[in-house]
């Protein structure tokens, strides 16, 4: 299934949200997912930027895009075949 | 004399024993004289690298209290449910703690001295389990499973029972609780904590 063309399925805004939280989000958000479709996450907590890397080597998803914005971070993860 | 270690090298070696110091005696405890004498280098070696005691102090906070648990592996392997996840991260910390016991010491000091650093330690080790509590209860009363619970004085009560459990265990370690290991007095803890919200 292919994303659409905005870039991604789904949204998810972690702003204002600590680890572990974001992930866990992350986590429910990716498992309502089609395969190959992107999701998008909105957050501030810094530590997202290494627990994102992480999250995405252990469970397989990639991390498409990993960058900041306007004060927060923006990772777009599509999830795995 | 003394080995020629790397400025980084040097700048962790100092604050690897200043941490053990401060941690057993607290900051107004320990001279930089005594510090540099257990180092085997010269006073005037610490002053090149923190230009005061209070400034070689809180760094060693800072390096203490920025320290965070990385909880990602236990999203990811589960379980899924807010007890177990909860008691997963709880595990890992109390183990992580276990393994350092200087951080609990530095907390209490930091605490007591009014440090900025006391903020950091909550930012980075407590506020985890605030926001994961006050948040999964908010989830769990919108779904009906939880009713009339104040989630942030839930999130105070869970702080307080693994703190007293660690200083019961680790800084204490009182003849009470002898029988129980860590581990197990924090499982026990919190089925009594998730009776408590309503929870099992």
């Amino acid at each position: 299934m292919s994303s659409t063309n905005q870039g991604f399925d789904q949204e998810l805004d972690a702003r204002g949200l600590n680890c572990p939280l974001p992930i866990l989000r992350a986590k429910k958000s990716i498992a309502a997912l089609g395969s190959g479709q992107v999701l998008r996450i909105i957050a501030t907590d810094p530590g997202s930027v290494k627990d994102f890397e992480a999250f995405c080597k252990q469970t397989g998803n990639t991390l498409v895009s990993s960058g900041q914005a306007e004060g927060a971070y923006e990772f777009l993860i599509r999830k795995a075949s | 004399m003394a080995k020629r270690l790397q400025a980084s090298e040097r700048r962790a070696s100092i604050l690897a024993v200043a941490k053990v110091l401060f941690a057993d005696k607290g900051y107004h405890g320990v001279s930089v004289d005594e510090i540099a004498v257990r180092l085997a280098v010269s006073p005037a070696v610490l002053y090149r690298h923190f230009s005061s005691k209070q400034d070689l102090y809180e760094a060693v906070l800072s390096e203490i209290a920025c320290k965070r648990e990385n909880y990602v592996d236990v999203v990811v392997r589960g379980p899924d449910d807010f007890g177990g996840m909860l008691a997963k991260m709880t595990l890992m910390y109390v183990e992580s703690v276990a393994r350092d016991p200087d951080y609990l010491r530095m907390e209490l000091h930091a605490a007591l001295e009014g440090s900025q650093a006391a903020r950091q330690f909550f930012e980075n080790r407590w506020r985890p389990f605030a926001d994961y509590i006050e948040f999964g209860l908010g989830e769990l009363r919108k779904e009906g499973h939880v009713a009339g619970v104040d989630a942030r004085i839930a999130s105070l009560m869970f702080q307080g029972m693994v703190r007293e459990a660690l200083y019961a265990k680790i800084i204490y370690q009182a003849d009470r609780f002898r029988e129980y290991s860590l581990a197990d007095l924090v499982k026990q803890l919190i089925a009594m904590f998730l009776r408590a919200v309503g929870l099992h």
